[in-house]
């Protein structure tokens, strides 16, 4: 590891654009249904060496990987004109099954292990990008070596790993096709830091035995900080390019995508007028909640109040229990122990649409709206449980249904004002950026007029900047409306200029709660973070327990 | 009691044949997240097949010719017009639309061939029965179970052992993951077809067989009961299909048997039994004995 600031000096001498590229993308235009997602893109891979993507949401660095690998016609996608090619063989017009045999094999987001398959079927899987060349065994031996743990688990289904060994075998199944130039995307989202040290250490192996890799990161430090050469994208256009080490030192890079030298600021919130009638906030208490999932426990006796008007931060690492949290809130969880209460009622007795009807509403971690449908629609259905106009009445257009309906639409225009959404409100949903259909599921969750909002991660997968907005939304969503919020986050950095009380989980228990800068220094929390590498490994099994619950 | 295991052991060996034509139905859609309601006519065309060709190649050597035509009919119904619909982002409606559109025009052309014949399958087995612990069984039955049972056992090794089996289900589980992989969704999804076909020709044959009298031109209406048996099962579960078929053979042939007692509901009851039993199941679980119910994380 040490190792990898001595190669990127070196390679400053390189040329901008190398001429012995292996794999060479030249002015690439690209488009799903007409809209422009890369634009006259060109980036050079020299044999050899670990090439970084950079840029934020949306700025095309899924596309460029799905135009490599050929997948991109599965997704609706076109190819407008523009050249790829391997060492000089034309890629654009080859099914991906014949790209990866040729030898350019995409790790994809998401790690899209085969769950049901095994680890050993997996791998099996990966090894018809090998086409007919021979050397099969050899490969599983390299992969094992490489992975000893994939080794252990050979009989295991893919679909019961941990987050990070998904990761390694994700990668393995790339590697059981030798390939010339392998593309990760995003091998580090949604692992815990000491999983994503082990998996960069992995790369830099992988390329050291002679695989030029392709490696697109939203995490841009670790990017750098392996890769050779880095690109920057930015709607669909490459904004910066050069050696990581340049990259790394370019104040531009530093502040947008490392995000140094910036905590959160929200800055000054001017005064909105509110849209919604207030509701008033309540206490929320939590008393000696337990959960268990047959043998798992994911809450083990937690207790925290949320003050009425209060935004409470509860934070941990992955598998800690924060969503579990949220969705005994939320009634979709039963308590196996203990209770929560919000005001007089005790949420932990109550089925889901009786607790919403209380003021409880919730954002969800994975987008949960409807893609083809209009912002405003979306909205719309928000509101769904404050509408009073019946079936028939709606159907018939009644004067009062009109009514309603006029006045539904104008609090939604309200909300996205407030949102800062107000222009996207006639567009359809998925034609929107990532950050924006965060902001969206935010709005639709307020749509409800609740008086106790749950944000579960609302800035997973944001870049810097983007999370920034974000922090500045929420800290303007909770002046205008004087509501209580349960932000749920994985960030220890964002919640910190943002909450007024901060309650820390570990595998279930809670660690820690008070004011944001005491938790901040509390030395358990600290060691729960950063803590030691055989912690960290346990925190993406559960986070596996915990989904498949 | 004695007539009761006589038709449960006689709907069992319905229900392998069921069985090995609902395991088409599930493997098409597996692979491909196609529901083939063209499998009935394509049956019809097996049926049809060996019951002209017996005469000239033998029986079995007549239901491997069919065996193998309905594997390339039903391969060539993937390749031309599936595959072309799909590459228009066809979703999975439209293509299940198509599939009957490609039933009803195949079903109507082997009805006019057949005509008003019936065209018997030329088993040898004919119409002997064999006395087996006081009950009896017709013997084409016992074959039909016995080569059912066989089929299932090769067909389960290659898709739980072979590499053609970790590409199926590779391609089933994620098929933009199998593609990035290497694995030809293209050949992945014919042969899915190709094999379904074989295995309906094979069911066909026996469908026919006695205690049926023979091919008809209503053979690929009744060979649509062996699509509730692949849906009660659970569509994308290959066990599924074995439950599914096993239980809609014994419905039937329950039905039939009892006729007489349960005239009050009507003549022909066990016609409409395979719907019922599917009704009945759907609505204690919509995906299925055995389906993947759809999960997912809030």
């Amino acid at each position: 590891m040490s190792d990898y600031r001595m190669t990127s000096t070196e390679l400053q001498d390189h040329p901008a654009t190398p001429a012995n590229a292996l794999l060479d993308v030249r002015d690439l235009h690209v488009s799903y249904g007409g809209v422009s997602a890369l634009r006259g893109l060109s980036l050079a891979v020299p044999e050899g060496e670990i090439v970084a993507v950079l840029g934020s949401n949306g700025a095309g660095k899924t596309t460029l990987l799905r135009a490599l690998s050929g997948t991109l016609a599965m997704q609706g996608g076109t190819i407008d004109s523009g050249s790829v090619e391997l060492s000089g063989r034309s890629l654009t017009h080859m099914e991906p099954a014949e790209i990866a045999r040729t030898g350019v094999v995409q790790v994809p987001e998401g790690r899209r292990v085969f769950g049901e398959l095994t680890v050993e079927e997996n791998l099996r899987a990966g090894a018809f990008g090998r086409g007919r060349r021979g050397g099969r065994a050899e490969a599983f031996a390299r992969v094992y070596e490489l992975f000893p743990r994939l080794r252990e688990r050979q009989a295991q289904q893919g679909g019961l790993l941990s987050g990070g060994e998904q990761q390694m075998l994700a990668i393995g199944r790339a590697l059981m096709a030798e390939p010339r130039v392998l593309l990760l995307d995003e091998p580090s989202l949604g692992l815990a830091p000491q999983v994503v040290e082990k998996i960069s250490e992995i790369i830099q192996v992988i390329n050291r035995q002679g695989t030029s890799i392709v490696l697109v990161e939203q995490n841009s430090a670790i990017a750098l900080k392996i890769a050779d050469r880095a690109t920057v994208l930015e709607v669909g256009q490459v904004t910066l390019e050069g050696s990581s080490a340049e990259l790394s030192e370019s104040d531009e890079v530093r502040e947008r995508y490392l995000g140094l030298g910036r905590g959160p600021q929200i800055g000054n919130v001017e005064p909105v007028t509110p849209v919604t009638s207030r509701r008033t906030a309540l206490p929320l208490t939590v008393e000696g909640l337990t959960v268990r999932f047959g043998g798992l426990t994911a809450l083990s006796e937690v207790s925290l109040t949320v003050e009425p008007d209060s935004t409470h931060a509860v934070i941990g690492p992955n598998g800690a229990g924060k969503s579990t949290l949220l969705n005994v809130f939320t009634g979709v969880y039963r308590a196996t122990k203990g209770r929560a209460r919000y005001g007089d009622a005790v949420l932990t007795d109550l089925r889901p649409p009786r607790i919403a009807a209380l003021g409880v509403s919730r954002t969800f971690q994975n987008l949960a709206l409807s893609p083809t449908s209009t912002v405003a629609q979306n909205l719309l259905l928000g509101r769904h449980r404050l509408s009073k106009a019946g079936f028939v009445s709606a159907g018939l257009r009644l004067p009062a249904a009109r009514r309603e309906q006029a006045e539904q639409e104008r609090v939604v225009a309200g909300i996205a004002e407030l949102l800062g959404l107000s222009d996207r409100l006639g567009l359809p949903l998925m034609s929107l950026s990532y950050g924006d259909r965060k902001r969206v599921e935010l709005a639709r969750a307020l749509c409800a007029e609740p008086s106790l909002l749950l944000l579960d991660e609302p800035v997973a997968g944001m870049d810097a900047e983007e999370s920034q907005r974000m922090a500045r939304t929420i800290a303007r969503v909770r002046e205008a409306l004087g509501i209580s919020i349960v932000l749920v986050e994985h960030d220890m950095a964002f919640v910190m200029g943002l909450a007024d009380r901060v309650t820390v989980l570990d595998f279930g228990r809670c660690i820690a709660d008070g004011m944001p800068d005491e938790v901040q220094r509390d030395p358990e929390v600290l060691q729960a973070y950063l803590g030691s590498t055989e912690g960290s490994e346990k925190n993406v099994g559960e986070e596996i327990g915990e989904a498949g619950a | 009691m004695n007539q009761f295991i006589e038709l449960l052991i006689s709907g069992l060996s319905l229900g392998c044949i069921y069985a090995l034509i609902a395991m088409g139905f599930v493997v098409v859609f597996k692979a491909t997240n196609v529901v083939n309601f063209a499998h009935a006519s394509v049956l019809m065309l097996g049926a049809y097949l060996v019951a002209r060709w017996h005469g000239s190649l033998g029986f079995f050597g007549a239901v491997a010719a069919a065996a193998a035509c309905c594997a390339v009919v039903a391969a060539l119904c993937d390749i031309v017009l599936v595959r072309a619909l799909r590459r228009r982002r066809g979703t999975q409606e439209v293509l299940a639309i198509l599939t009957i559109g490609i039933n009803i025009v195949l079903g109507t052309e082997l009805a006019r061939e057949v005509g008003t014949d019936l065209l018997p399958s030329g088993a040898p087995w004919g119409s002997d029965v064999t006395h087996l612990l006081g009950v009896t069984v017709p013997q084409t039955r016992i074959a039909a179970a016995v080569v059912a049972l066989v089929l299932m056992g090769l067909f389960w090794v290659a898709f739980t052992r072979s590499d053609w089996g970790v590409a199926m289900r590779s391609a089933a589980s994620d098929p933009e993951a199998a593609a990035l992989s290497g694995i030809r969704l293209g050949r992945v999804a014919a042969g899915a077809w190709a094999l379904a076909g074989a295995l309906a020709a094979i069911g066909g044959a026996f469908f026919t067989s006695f205690p049926a009298a023979g091919v008809n031109n209503s053979t690929g209406l009744l060979a649509l009961t062996a699509i509730p048996a692949a849906v009660l099962g659970g569509l994308d579960s290959t066990a599924g299909a074995v439950v599914g078929g096993l239980t809609i053979g014994v419905a039937t042939t329950l039905a039939a048997g009892y006729q007489d007692q349960i005239a009050f509901l009507g003549r022909g009851l066990s016609e409409v039994v395979p719907y019922i039993a599917l009704l009945l199941v759907l609505l204690w679980r919509p995906s299925g004995v055995f389906g993947t119910r759809e999960v997912t994380r809030v």
